[in-house]
């Protein structure tokens, strides 16, 4: 079976709002000296893409990124991990692309990439949080697609996803080729690269397609576009709980709570 | 007369109250832009909701009912909500950023062409149209975004907006949709759902949280948080280094990356308070943070703090609880 792993790189969702600033003139973030990552929920795709390999005899796993410069390295990450191919959507002309136009140059990427059974994607990135991209490139390519799983598997022929639902967790199954979206869960923590595959990803050459090797001569139209990025002050006014000891300190603050009415 | 139409989740029979929200918002929209506000009622035997609808702020309700409407299927539902848009022409559609909002609002955007923003928070009116304002980086941002397409898309973060007083006196106009959906086949088959045990209180829904992070040291010192939520009718959470370290379950995880939660109170037990973290709990009217390390940003948007080891005040505020919701 083929897989195509769509990922992304993103500023570290971990950096401290202090190391956090935005070109306000410009609408854009200032990635300064912030580490650069691949989206959690993308690594999460990629670890259950390899699993899905370990336990298929013939599976190609491959990883498929769109942006500027820093994103070959997120594609070596996903080599060195294990993935058998990368493929780099690179062009001036995809700069500043919204969530439809996106998905609709990520769609033709795929559609390149040939018979493919399975796209993984993240559910949502950590950056701009949208959550559309997966289903916009079902929807592009004609896939069904399942939201939120946790885990795949192949059973019969059939893909068994397991669905995350508000109270626990359903089974689906469904037809290949699908699409499904990936969410984190303690079963598709995503594997460390190996030494190995650190040198082997380091001399790999990925091929980088344009939008004239898409076939994208058209001009992409912004559905949503930035009117205005601000930072918010979520800072407040705090009042800290003394006593002499935590039982007097916590026998205040379940006072001072009652006092406020605010647990009804 | 064009609008906004918001989608409705049904959850236990009636309208989920992140549906009502959204009516809330659409009221809000339209008292400033003069639109209507009609409801796109959708499943198996809820034409009896219609009423609870216009009390929450509907002017119009489109019914789409059918027995293949039991179930949440997106292409099913898809297919409704299209049908439903031809009918009713709005230039805004709304839905709560639930898991069926998530789901059916971009594949929606994509067969109408149109423009969509996920997670709204806020929105102001310019030139009679919406500009929406959503958390980004986990909401170390905030960013204003418009839709150029004739059709603008949304999804509504839960608890973010407050609903309509019910108005019982308004009477709505009732659109009947015949639902055409015999022919399309089903996506996928759910084979088996697995319930997870315990919590009585659904952590979206409830009034108050109590996290535990960190700091906490071990899936036991949780009990302490059930026992806490117990008393105060509220459920748990936990941080997702918490969930990471396996002591509590990913279903309770509040974070950027988790759950979304903005309860009347929030209690973070030794919680240092990530960005991911603050981006999910950052709403609550009122945060408690209970935590050793006075260094701790948690403190900086917390409104009341303890600095303190958890295990020597935990006992004592149970305790106290407990004699003062005796009385």
């Amino acid at each position: 079976m083929h897989i195509v792993v769509c990922i992304k790189q993103i500023l570290d969702p971990e950096i401290p709002p202090r190391n956090f600033q935005v070109d306000q003139a410009a609408k854009k973030v200032i990635p300064g000296d912030a580490a650069l990552v691949i989206n959690p929920f993308d690594a999460n795709a990629i670890e259950i893409a390899l699993q899905l390999k370990d336990r298929q005899k013939y599976c190609t796993v491959t990883a498929l990124t769109l942006g500027g410069e820093p994103c070959g390295k997120a594609l070596r990450h996903a080599l060195a991990m294990g993935c058998d191919e990368a493929i780099w959507l690179k062009d001036a002309f995809f700069e500043g692309l919204d969530s439809a136009a996106t998905a609709k140059v990520i769609a033709r990427g795929i559609q390149k990439v040939g018979q493919i059974d399975l796209v993984l994607c993240g559910r949502q990135a950590g950056d701009w949080d949208m959550g559309q991209i997966g289903s916009l490139i079902a929807e592009e390519l004609s896939l069904t697609c399942i939201s939120v799983v946790s885990q795949v598997d192949v059973e019969n022929d059939r893909l068994r996803l397991q669905r995350e639902v508000e109270k626990g967790v359903e089974i689906v199954a469904t037809d290949m080729p699908a699409l499904a979206t990936i969410t984190s869960s303690s079963a598709n923590q995503p594997r460390y690269a190996t030494t190995k595959g650190i040198v082997l990803a380091s001399r790999r050459k990925i091929p980088v397609w344009s939008a004239q090797d898409l076939g994208i001569a058209e001009n992409l139209a912004r559905l949503v576009v930035v009117e205005n990025l601000t930072v918010p002050n979520y800072e407040r006014q705090i009042q800290i709980i003394d006593g002499e000891d935590g039982p007097v300190k916590g026998t205040r603050l379940a006072q001072v709570l009652a006092a406020m009415k605010v647990l009804k | 007369m064009p609008g906004i139409l918001t989608s409705v989740t049904i959850k236990n029979g009636s309208p989920s109250m992140s549906s009502r929200e959204v009516l809330g918002m659409a009221r809000r929209i339209a008292d400033q832009t003069g639109d209507q506000v009609a409801a796109a009622l959708v499943g198996a035997d809820v034409s009896s909701l219609t009423p609870e609808l216009a009390a929450s702020g509907a002017d119009v309700v489109y019914l789409s009912e059918s027995e293949f409407l039991t179930e949440f299927q997106a292409k099913v539902y898809l297919k409704v909500f299209q049908d439903i848009g031809e009918v009713a022409q709005p230039h805004t559609i709304l839905f709560p950023a639930d898991a069926i909002g998530m789901d059916l609002a971009p594949r929606l955007a994509y067969r109408l062409g149109a423009g969509l923003v996920t997670d709204c928070v806020d929105f102001a009116i310019r030139d009679g149209r919406c500009i929406f304002i959503k958390p980004v980086y986990g909401g170390k941002a905030l960013a204003h975004l418009r839709v150029t397409t004739p059709v603008a898309l949304a999804t509504v973060r839960p608890r973010t907006q407050e609903p309509f007083p019910a108005d019982t006196r308004r009477i709505p106009e009732r659109v009947i949709v015949a639902p055409q959906i015999e022919s399309i086949p089903r996506e996928a088959t759910v084979t088996d759902r697995i319930e997870e045990e315990g919590e009585e209180v659904n952590l979206e829904d409830a009034k108050v949280v109590i996290s535990g992070g960190r700091g906490m040291g071990s899936s036991e010192a949780f009990r302490q948080l059930k026992k806490l939520a117990k008393i105060l009718g509220g459920a748990v959470g936990a941080s997702r280094t918490a969930v990471d370290a396996g002591w509590m379950p990913p279903s309770h995880q509040v974070g950027q990356t988790g759950k979304i939660v903005a309860p009347d109170v929030y209690f973070a037990v030794g919680i240092s308070g990530s960005s991911q973290h603050i981006a999910g709990m950052g709403g609550s009217k009122i945060i408690v943070a209970i935590n050793r390390d006075p260094e701790a940003p948690i403190l900086r948007i917390a409104n009341l703090g303890v600095i303190e080891d958890y295990r020597n005040v935990l006992p004592a505020l149970i305790d106290e609880f407990s004699k003062i919701l005796k009385n």
